[in-house]
């Protein structure tokens, strides 16, 4: 049954038709099947017109990858700032327009940092994920919250959903992994049918790692001759980390439900800082605690009037002490909190024309301690609204077309000026030349703002409460192609993009002595070229080849001033060539038990580390061999569940990353770990 | 059928993906070996001068560019990275944030902030060792001792106070602590005791004020005097006064700020110049100051601290930052925007810009220095040779006759005596320092040497410069105070002048008004013929006798008047500060010249040492007696 259904799935998102399914769709999906396996009611107008990069399900967990960041460097497009080790802060860029500029939905909601603007994605596991999503602009769905056409990438992520088949009441899984530098990961779930409409979903998970891992640092002479080859042992980076979550799931009819989800996440964690000469560890240590609460509730009326209400509350906290004595000892706390509201509406005026509207609400407080600077529960708070309009529609199968407003008006308090709103639009189209032949011609043009950090406004210091958010145009057009048959499917795509961001909040040394402030100085204008190609062959004896390339060409320049020394040059970090392929080989055998094999490659050309392209700040390209290896046996069917027929599955995997063991480093000074190891051993009924 | 046309379209379509792909991929350039950074020379000048400066650009925190460049005045050669090539195996290069830079000795020290080291090197910048310390900011030296300021102390206090260390740059041990206030950054010495600022740069909106004063003897503080709020820097001008730059609160807006250049006397008086100086060079009676704020280059006398024009411009600068004067030239940096190249300019003192060289990150420091290195072909070896300093490297003896400027040129200081007298000879004419030393009246005398024999080859030898020079539109009359040389050979092998000296015989050796045997009594109490301009001590205060006698030659007087104007005549040749430096010819000296006490000729190979002493005695009432005086001394033949 399991493989049938996955098998109408695939074929529903796979067959040349016009059905695709986002976030919501996947929710009536899964209802759907959960009443009667097969109708689906997904209709044209509401599915993305550009579809997202997608990683999920067993494809996801097959990947080389412990978290979402990991996960997120097989997708084109994207730079992964990673700072090593499992604790280390990774972050993504997508299409060289900063990191501050993709936003991170977490089941729908979007995960906000209003201190830094930045989400650390290597904190969110993979163990619970069941599919990650990358959209360049926005979703292209018209039927969304109003902030969410607000950013100019944004990475979904999407965690399991129950669904039972009849007569299961209860899923359980257990999850044991291992590895280099001390890794210990177990994990918990388990899905619980309350009623046949209401379920609950329970995760848990603890990581910790000592974050010991060796590195070396080799540099040889013109002639060859080594100038110096050392090994040393990262130290202070180390993590422990517990994740808890709680899920309830109420489909109470054909077309409303309910979803409440809570979150919460405690860490400690060393933060190993730049190796230096002479400085081989440092002292920082933080504490984090992140939780939150978030509810949807969505229904449709007269098969013509849907509304989704979100609502949200967060809570962080994170304390920050430095105990390397030779420096500023610091001692800081944050805590931050968020409550998010959002109302969005749509209306189908004809089947072939949708039009939406929402409106979204949300108010952040900081307030920070820092022991030694003597600041003391000072308070900063902004409240930000949001509206959209939106419509979309379609021209018999030939032409699917979004456009967008979106109006943003944030208010600082303590901030001398007010931003007027800003109106951004957005405007996505597909063509599809040929109906028969599932080949699109996409385009969009899309303007945002990044809007300034807490930390952008009021850092001690450096703060600049008189900054202007941030503008990037994109422009894009791209060639997609997926055919499938018996014994292939494939998604080719090929992308052009344009971007400019403009008023770019940087850093800026300002008048007097060494102080750094931020200010509104910046021209960056981006080139780029995607190049994907995901295939799957199904070959003779139940043997699946799967092959994931990817690859991304980008100029992303500096052309702020001409009369500075790096004009025309690529900004810091970002590569004109990276890519990544994985090819992986999977054996089901009679009985049902799979094996597989999984390859992967990851290139990262060569970067500088500072605006000037000069040989001081030359970095090396990286690349990293990994390799992994799997099984899935169905033990037996446990004597209590024979009823339900339910089976206990057991799943085995090991990992060997970074292969050949390259020393390299993805942020200068922040050596990445060498060759190393994961096992993992999963028992799941 | 329709359905496989369409599987072979399909797969000639991703079979064309594929070769695309693997195409994008043998683009992919591939990791090669980490070889180390290079030194790379770039010709900025045509223009010569002597010796070279080191530039220490400080580096952005946390990205381990520290970077020590190198530029040889003398080729107009700048070099990048000059630190790299010369010391291609420390690890992880120079380090993180440079943040002072001197040399002292035969040494060149560098504070490296952030990898909580002073790294020590040859004058080539060839490392020699490395002393921990950590958060070290500063340096200043005295009696061949480092003092080091730090942030920290070698145990952390909650008060956060810093301490200075004090270490022995022959063995590079540390070997005392004093605690100091909070971030102590620049220091001085002055009179046997060390002043060094308490910033409080840790402690935003509540910074120190003060300056400690360290006891050298004792080693402890003997007193903080309140100067203004966050003092950075520190400097000692030609009046014994520490000028002192307090940067005010940086939380307050530029116009609010209560930045000043504190000016404190050796009575602990204080002047107030309402003046932001972000940096500070003291030159000769000229104290330069960088304005951060106005974006200026201003000049202030250290006489009557009164503000002067200065022709220099560098309001065009994004970030000026880091200053040295010279007495040559004015050197100051452009950080940009601190994470990018920035740009060396020097400037003479008409405020025409010489040239300019790309500098690494933020630029901040600068130090002159006598060697002229050039990139030898293997950067990896140490230069063959040994490397000799063409300039005089020491000072042996030093007695000026009573004069207007002893005590002043070098500076006598409570505490002085002869040894340390000639340590501040060496100071200013070492390395082609250029500073001027005065041997006072008649018979006044210094002797010196080279840290190698001078050979006595073809031509003309030695170079000894002095502050002669032609009267307008002649070469016939001009300031001549023309001094005699003698020369020595270390036919003891004690390193000691104590051997028979050699008159260099001059044109008028035989003048028979010339007297060759001639002598002086100077006598302590005798000290009461002032000039109303130098009211300083005539008397050598140095010296614990009350009386000493100077011996030698008495060359007859030269002086004439014309157009009311006492003025010399120039001498043919053969005497010391009698020609203007620029004539090479006329202010060096062939060894083949000596002669020994009766006049006869004598044939020395080579020389140790040399020395000069005034031999003429004329005194006039206006511009007081003519005294010789000297800048420095070259070896021909090392040039």
């Amino acid at each position: 049954m399991a493989n049938r259904r996955f098998l109408i799935v695939i074929l529903a998102l796979c067959a040349g038709s016009v059905y695709a399914f986002s976030d919501t769709e996947l929710d009536s999906l899964y209802r759907d099947f959960r009443i009667d396996e097969v109708e689906i009611t997904a209709r044209a107008l509401t599915k993305d017109v550009i579809v997202p990069q997608t990683l999920k399900g067993e494809e996801l967990q097959r990947l080389n990858a412990l978290s979402v960041a990991d996960a997120l460097r097989y997708f084109s497009g994207v730079q992964l700032k990673d700072y090593g080790g499992v604790g280390g802060i990774k972050t993504i860029n997508v299409r060289s327009m900063g990191s501050q500029h993709t936003a991170v939905y977490y089941n729908g909601v979007q995960i906000g940092n209003a201190q830094n603007g930045q989400v650390d994605l290597g904190r969110f596991s993979l163990d619970n994920m069941e599919e990650i999503q990358l959209y360049n602009g926005q979703k292209s769905d018209i039927f969304q919250s109003a902030r969410e056409f607000g950013a100019a990438g944004s990475v979904y992520m999407t965690t399991r959903k129950p669904y039972f088949k009849e007569n299961e009441r209860v899923h359980v899984r257990g999850k044991m992994r291992f590895g280099s530098f001390a890794l210990a990961n177990p994990n918990v779930g388990v899905d619980v049918k309350l009623t046949d409409a209401l379920s609950m979903t329970i995760d848990a998970e603890y990581i910790y790692s000592d974050g010991k891992y060796p590195f070396r640092y080799k540099r040889v002479l013109p002639s060859g001759e080594t100038a110096y080859d050392t090994t040393a042992v990262r130290q202070n980076g180390d993590v422990n980390a517990v994740r808890a979550e709680l899920g309830l799931h109420h489909y109470y009819s054909n077309t409303g439900f309910w979803r409440v989800h809570g979150y919460n996440y405690w860490s400690e964690r060393g933060v190993p800082g730049a190796i230096v000469n002479n400085v081989w560890r440092n002292g920082e240590r933080l504490w984090d605690r992140s939780s939150f609460v978030q509810g949807i509730w969505q229904d449709e009326w007269f098969r013509r009037w849907s509304t989704r209400v979100v609502a949200k509350y967060a809570n962080d906290y994170t304390h920050y002490i430095n105990y390397d004595q030779r420096l500023l000892p610091s001692d800081n706390q944050y805590w931050q909190q968020e409550v998010y509201v959002s109302w969005a509406n749509k209306v189908q005026l004809f089947r072939w024309w949708d039009v939406s509207l929402a409106y979204d609400y949300q108010f952040n407080a900081l307030r920070k301690d820092e022991k030694i600077t003597g600041v003391t529960d000072e308070r900063f708070y902004r409240h930000s609204h949001w509206l959209s309009a939106a419509t979309a529609f379609n021209i018999k199968e030939y032409l699917r077309l979004q456009a967008s407003v979106l109006m943003t008006a944030i208010t600082n308090h303590h901030s001398p000026i007010t931003n007027s709103p800003k109106v951004t639009p957005g405007v996505f189209v597909s063509f599809r030349p040929y109906p028969a032949i599932d080949l699109s011609l996409n385009a969009f043009y899309k303007q945002s703002y990044r809007y300034p950090t807490f930390n952008d406004l009021y850092y001690t210091d450096l703060g600049n409460a008189n900054l202007r958010p941030e503008l990037a145009r994109q422009h894009s057009v791209s060639l997609e192609y997926k055919a499938n048959s018996q014994w292939l499917t494939a998604n080719v795509a090929l992308s052009y993009y344009y971007n400019r961001v403009t008023d770019k909040i940087i850093a800026y040394p300002k008048g007097q002595q060494f102080r750094w402030t931020m200010l509104n100085l910046g021209e960056v204008k981006i080139n780029g070229v995607d190049a994907k190609a995901d295939m799957s062959f199904f070959l003779p004896l139940r043997f699946v080849l799967r092959t994931r390339l990817n690859y991304t060409y980008q100029t992303a320049i500096d052309v702020t001033n001409p009369n500075d020394t790096y004009f025309g040059h690529q900004i810091p970090y970002i590569p004109r060539h990276s890519g990544s392929a994985v090819v992986g080989l999977e054996w089901e055998s009679k009985r049902g038990d799979h094996y597989g094999f999984n390859y992967s490659f990851i290139y990262v050309g060569e970067r500088y580390s500072q605006q000037e392209n000069i040989i001081y700040n030359y970095v090396q390209p990286w690349y990293t061999h990994d390799l992994s290896m799997y099984g899935e046996w169905c033990l037996a069917n446990s004597r209590e569940l024979i009823a339900n027929s339910q089976k206990v599955w057991l799943k085995a995997n090991i990992e060997i990353n970074n292969l050949l063991g390259q020393d390299y480093e993805v942020i200068q000074n922040y050596p990445m770990p060498k060759q190393n190891v994961r096992c993992t051993i999963a028992v799941k009924y | 059928m329709h359905n496989r046309s369409k599987i072979l379209n399909l797969l000639s379509f991703s079979a064309a993906v594929f070769v695309l792909t693997a195409l994008a991929v043998s683009l992919f350039s591939c990791r090669g070996e980490e070889v180390i950074y290079p030194t790379i020379g770039t010709h900025v000048t045509d223009e010569v001068q002597n010796g070279g400066l080191y530039i220490l650009c400080e580096g952005n925190m946390g990205s381990n560019k520290a970077r020590l460049d190198y530029m040889n005045l003398k080729t107009g050669d700048y070099y990048s990275n000059w630190y790299g090539s010369r010391n291609p195996k420390q690890l992880k290069e120079l380090g993180d944030v440079g943040n002072d830079i001197q040399q002292y000795g035969g040494r060149l020290y560098a504070v490296i902030n952030c990898s909580h080291k002073v790294e020590v090197m040859d004058l080539q910048a060839r490392h020699i060792g490395q002393i921990e310390i950590s958060n070290c900011r500063y340096m200043a030296f005295k009696n061949d001792k480092l003092y080091v300021s730090a942030y920290v102390g070698s145990v952390a206090t909650p008060e956060l106070v810093g301490s200075v260390f004090e270490i022995d740059t022959a063995t590079l041990q540390i070997t005392r602590e004093v605690k100091v206030g909070h971030q102590p950054d620049e220091l001085v010495v002055m009179d046997d005791k060390l002043y060094v600022v308490n910033s409080g740069g840790y402690l935003m909106n509540q910074y120190d004020s003060t300056v400690s004063v360290i006891d050298l003897q004792t080693f402890q503080e003997i007193e903080q005097i309140p100067v203004g709020l966050n003092p950075t820097r520190i400097r000692k001008d030609s009046q014994n006064r520490l000028w002192i730059c307090c940067q005010g609160n940086l939380s307050e807006s530029e116009a609010n700020r209560d930045y000043a250049v504190v000016i404190l006397d050796n009575t602990n008086r204080k002047t107030l110049l309402s003046v932001q100086a972000s940096a500070i060079s003291i030159q000769g009676s000229t104290a330069y100051i960088i304005d951060q704020i106005a974006g200026s280059l201003r000049a202030f006398s250290t006489i009557d601290l009164t503000e002067q024009p200065t022709p220099i411009d560098i309001t065009a600068f994004e970030h000026p930052y880091g200053l040295l004067a010279t007495p040559q030239a004015l050197y100051v940096t452009d950080a940009k925007n601190y994470v990018s190249s920035g740009v060396l300019h020097c400037f003479s003192y008409d405020g025409v810009e010489r040239w300019r060289a790309h500098t690494g990150d933020i630029p901040g420091h600068l130090c002159r220095v006598t060697g002229e290195y050039t990139l030898s072909p293997d950067t990896t070896k140490p230069d063959p040779q040994p490397t000799h300093s063409p300039y005089l490297t020491r000072v042996y003896e030093y007695l000026p006759a009573m004069g207007q400027f002893v005590n002043e040129l070098p500076k006598y200081e409570e505490g002085d005596d002869a040894q340390s007298m000639c340590r501040k000879c060496e100071v200013s004419m070492t390395n082609n320092a250029g500073g001027l030393i005065s041997l006072g009246g008649w018979g006044g005398y210094i002797t010196f040497g080279f840290d190698h024999p001078v050979q006595n080859k073809e031509g003309r030898d030695i170079q000894i410069l002095g502050n002669a020079f032609y009267m307008s539109g002649s070469t016939e009359y001009g300031s001549s105070e023309p001094g005699i040389v003698l020369v020595s050979l270390d036919e003891n092998h004690n390193g000691l002048p104590d051997d028979t000296w050699y008159e260099l015989k001059a044109c008028l050796y035989d003048d028979p008004q010339t007297q060759h045997s001639y002598s002086r009594t100077y006598i302590r109490a005798g000290d009461t013929l002032q000039n109303p301009f130098h009211k300083q001590p005539y008397y050598p205060q140095w010296l614990t006798a009350d009386e000493y006698t100077l011996t030698g030659a008495k060359l007859p007087p030269q002086s004439v008047t014309i157009s009311g104007q006492t003025v010399q005549r120039i001498l043919e040749y053969g005497y010391v500060d009698n020609k203007p430096n620029k004539d090479t010819e006329g202010t060096s000296f062939d060894i083949s010249w000596a002669v020994d006490e009766s006049g006869n000729p004598v044939t020395l190979d080579s020389i140790h040492f040399v020395r000069v002493y005034n031999a003429v005695d004329e005194t006039f009432e206006q511009t007081g007696e003519l005294s010789t005086e000297i800048r420095g001394a070259i070896d021909l033949h090392m040039q």
